[in-house]
């Protein structure tokens, strides 16, 4: 299969058809559930997406583990490429590889100035345009609100999607049906949109539920859930 | 067991100027008491800086031999010299690997500066536990107490004051140890008489409050002593133990201070080498199972085990070749056979010995964990000696090719003898550096794995074996590729009185897929029914082998390539050998460019260390250079910055580097891979080999 017909099979799609054609430049995404329930996986489908699309990424980790990072980039394009038959794979590889940036702050609670002159540096000095910045495992529960107004007004600025997976930092977080925590509230005004992930046994899908979409909150199923075995979006 | 964990593999490490020499000096001097101290400077007070180097020659000592061994109090310490070039691995690793802990030396007035930082950072790298010592402290300016916080601000360590000064500058007088609470004063004309006193009035005070902080970061590593402090039974026995284990686990750097010049601060600095740093059973080291995929394998410091040594450096001195070796498992013995599991030859230990300051000791034995040397082994820098029941290898057996070379080229008579020397010397020592004589221009090459790597060797070259050189521009090791299958059918024939020479071959060449293992070269016989008798087969592979070492774009060999006989014809008495060879080689040359050629360039892994201040600079110097960032790492004040750069933007990198970073970050590359160069500059290169080849043939 070539890449064009891959990217219009391709499950992110219908995702993006929920969003009414995604999220969008200047605006706000988040990815919310438990523990362990695939929002990293979820958050680099999502980015692997945009790269086939020649989109240019930067991966936020604050993890101390680049490797980590990159090898989960490897994992979702090998499975990817191999269910669909990728034509030229390891050509496409290093080519999308040109178009990702990982950057990592191994530093304990390092502060959203840091982080976003960091970016800004990456995006102006190193003359890389990116298209959209992913935030992996960003302590957002915690962040105060001004520091979410700081990303926003980055995010309009400098004219890049912004995504988050955030999980609950204090044991004592309730969820709600949906799979989204009650810590995340305080902020709903400035997320643009809000996506819970869920578990559900019977199905043996995670169900992801689009909560909030723009000034919209009606939360709704999405077309597509993740399957928790390839930790891949799937129809 | 006893003789082995009171037994310590040290280095000494520091930039330039702020006394290593001296400080060594003074260690080989009050370990073992050998001779009288010497000056480095001269007494004429100019202060004409010998280098240690002279300053051996002239003292009959060996401070820079590649490992000493003196004595302190019963223990054994080895002295492993570190080299003041730091800029590539596989030298570096080699020799950190061989120390188990390091003092770190200081300047009192110049502070961490940025070779410090360097140093520093190998040693994290290498995770090698430190104790620093900040030295000059008789000098004007001396401030330890701001070098220490500097320890902690730029280097990020730990630092903990085990001493506060007693005077500074002219009126250092000595030091008060925190820990037993007394000072210290160095009596005697070379400072041989330890003299304990009470803190001087004046210092009270602030001895007992460093030695509170002292005693909050210590106790942080230590369960045993944080309860012996909320009880008010806190011991010296506890602080030392707490000590030992903060540092050897790395969460603490112990700073002691003093003046080596003025004989000041040495002995407790050596009691502190053996009651912090770690004994070789108490550093994990590990080793490659060759047999096994090269799977790392834990060694244990324990002589009843198969032996696994490691030969970290060879020398070439008045007693003749000398290998240094570490022992990391098992022991060893006069008359014991080994293996050296790169060039598979046994050995049998002939003479033994161990390096003192001022003499050289024959020895039976050696045993787990020591430091001591081989007569006459021959092997290279590097190389691992096995039981011959083990296949270890203590590092990768894969040894990456040259992407660089440099024609070199001796001014006179007596520097190409010497530059001889240098370089038979050189490629024994490091498997990654290479040299020929290329048969076109006559010129001596060098190659290696990168600018900086064969610099340094250039330099080594005029200092240390006065072979005077003039060099040519480096040149990237490119390669050439086909990219897609064509088909050939030549024949040789040449009629020119008596036997003529006759041949056909017909085939194809293809690429062969990319792969983990795919080969640089391949030959297929397909030949059916005999029409190329089985007796020519090996006469085109090997005209083929011949054609691939020079491709027609660059003059590079052509990698990843199959060539496939199908088809072709012979003559009874004019095909030989020759016309085989002849005829595949011709018909490579001619079926080349339909099978549309590429040129392949080295990509390095280059990973970039400096402060975040300057990342922006960073960012910019690796995009300029066709460079993709493949990730940044920031921890604090540092950061990291990996990416993928072309070989041949990265000259002259470690000079721009340093102008945007202040000289205060540092690179390190390696080869990533071989790429296809884009269009726009193989156009280029091909231009200007068509224009190097004109010339040459106009001469």
């Amino acid at each position: 299969m070539e890449i064009q017909e891959l990217n219009a099979l391709s499950p992110l799609r219908a995702f993006d058809e929920s969003l009414n054609g995604g999220l969008g430049k200047g605006n706000l995404g988040v990815l919310v559930s438990r523990h362990g329930i695939g929002k990293t996986a979820c958050l680099v489908h999502l980015a692997t997406d945009k790269l086939f699309r020649n989109e240019h990424i930067i991966h936020v980790s604050f993890s101390g583990n680049v490797e980590h990072v990159i090898n989960w980039y490897k994992e979702v394009f090998r499975q990817i490429s191999e269910n669909r038959s990728l034509e030229d794979a390891a050509v496409i590889y290093n080519e999308i590889l040109a178009n990702r940036v990982v950057m990592n702050f191994s530093q304990e609670n390092v502060s959203v100035e840091k982080v976003l002159s960091s970016l800004e540096t990456l995006i102006r000095q190193g003359s890389f345009n990116a298209d959209a910045i992913m935030f992996d495992g960003y302590k957002l529960t915690v962040a105060t609100e001004d520091d979410v107004r700081k990303i926003k007004q980055f995010a309009m600025d400098l004219r890049v999607e912004v995504w988050f997976s955030v999980s609950p930092v204090r044991p004592d977080v309730q969820f709600d049906d949906n799979g989204v925590p009650n810590t995340i509230l305080k902020y709903e005004n400035l997320i643009d949109v809000l996506i819970g992930l869920k578990y559900n046994e019977t199905m043996d899908k995670v169900i992801m539920t689009l909560v909030k979409d723009g000034e919209t909150i009606d939360p709704k199923p999405m077309r597509v859930t993740l399957d928790p075995k390839t930790m891949l979006i799937s129809e | 067991m006893s003789e082995i964990t009171k037994m310590r593999n040290i280095g000494i490490s520091a930039h330039i100027d702020s006394g290593k020499t001296t400080l060594s000096e003074r260690i080989l001097y009050y370990s073992n008491r050998i001779h009288a101290i010497h000056e480095v400077r001269g007494k004429d007070g100019v202060g004409a800086t010998m280098d240690s180097m002279e300053l051996e020659r002239e003292r009959g000592i060996t401070i820079a031999s590649a490992a000493t061994n003196v004595s302190w109090k019963d223990h054994p310490i080895n002295v492993i010299d570190t080299p003041g070039h730091v800029d590539f691995t596989i030298e570096v690793e080699r020799s950190l690997r061989v120390l188990d802990g390091a003092i770190l030396v200081l300047c009192s007035v110049a502070g961490v500066q940025s070779q410090s930082i360097t140093v520093d950072r190998q040693m994290k790298r290498y995770r090698v536990p430190r104790i620093a010592f900040i030295n000059k402290c008789d000098r004007t300016g001396a401030n330890p107490i701001r070098v220490k916080q500097q320890l902690i601000d730029k280097l990020g360590l730990n630092a903990v004051l085990l001493q506060i000064p007693i005077g500074l500058e002219d009126r250092l007088q000595g030091v008060v140890d925190l820990i037993t609470m007394k000072a210290i004063y160095f009596d005697g004309p070379s400072g041989d008489i330890l003299r304990y006193e009470e803190i001087p009035a004046e210092l009270q005070g602030d001895a007992a409050t460093k030695r509170e902080e002292m005693l909050d970061a210590v106790s942080l590593c230590s369960d045993e002593l944080m309860e012996a402090m909320l009880e008010d039974a806190v011991t010296e026995d506890l602080i030392y133990k707490a000590i030992r284990k903060g540092t050897i686990a790395l969460e603490l750097v112990p700073v002691l201070m003093g003046s080596a010049y003025k004989n000041k601060g040495i002995q407790p600095l050596l009691d502190s080498v053996i009651a912090y740093l770690p004994n070789p059973t108490e550093v994990t080291n590990t080793a490659l199972d060759i047999d096994n995929e090269e799977q790392a394998v834990v060694l244990k410091a324990d002589e009843n085990l198969p032996a696994v040594i490691l030969g970290f450096k060879l020398e070439d001195g008045q007693y003749g070749q000398l290998t240094y070796i570490r022992i990391y498992q098992g022991k060893l013995k006069k008359g014991d056979e080994l293996i050296n599991t790169r060039s598979r030859k046994k050995f049998k230990v002939g003479r033994l010995v161990r390096m003192h300051a001022s003499s050289m000791e024959d020895i039976v034995e050696a045993g787990c964990g020591d430091i001591a040397a081989l007569f006459g082994v021959e092997c290279a820098s590097g190389d691992t000696f096995c039981h011959p029941s083990l296949n270890y290898s203590m590092t990768s057996m894969y040894v990456p090719k040259p992407v660089i070379s440099l024609s070199i080229n001796p001014i006179d008579k007596k520097s190409a003898d010497n530059m001889a020397k240098a370089l038979n010397r050189f490629t024994k020592e490091d498997p990654t550096f290479n040299t020929y004589v290329d048969p076109e221009s006559n010129q001596t090459i060098i190659q290696g794995m990168g600018e900086l790597h064969l610099e340094v060797y250039v330099e080594r070259m005029r200092r240390e074996y006065k072979a005077e050189v003039v060099t040519d521009r480096p040149e990237v090791a490119y390669r050439e590729a086909i990219s897609q299958r064509a088909e050939f059918n030549y024949t040789h024939k040449k009629q020119t009185g008596g036997s003529g020479q006759y041949a056909r071959v017909a085939g194809y060449i293809e690429p062969i897929e990319e792969g983990e293992d795919a080969k640089e070269y391949e030959f297929v016989d397909m030949i059916k029914g005999g029409v190329i008798p089985s007796e020519y087969i090996p006469s085109c592979d090997k005209g083929f082998q011949n054609a691939v070492k020079k491709g027609t774009q660059l003059g590079f060999p052509v990698v990843g390539i199959r060539a496939v006989v199908n088809d072709g014809a012979y003559h009874a008495v004019d095909s030989s050998d020759q016309a085989f060879q002849t005829a595949a080689l011709s018909a490579f040359r001619e079926v080349y460019d339909r099978a549309k050629p590429v040129i392949l360039e080295p990509v390095m892994k280059v990973s970039v260390e400096g402060p975040t201040e300057f990342q922006g600079n960073i960012f910019g110097s690796i995009n300029q250079r066709r460079g993709i960032i493949i990730s940044s790492t920031e921890d604090g004040a540092a950061c990291t910055v990996d990416a993928e750069v072309p070989l041949s933007e990265m000259f002259g990198y470690s000079t721009v580097l340093r102008s945007l970073t202040q000289g205060k970050a540092e690179f390190t590359m390696e080869l990533a891979k071989y790429s296809r160069v884009p269009t726009s500059v193989s156009e280029e290169l091909k231009a200007a080999y068509q224009e190097k080849r004109r010339k040459e043939q106009g001469k």
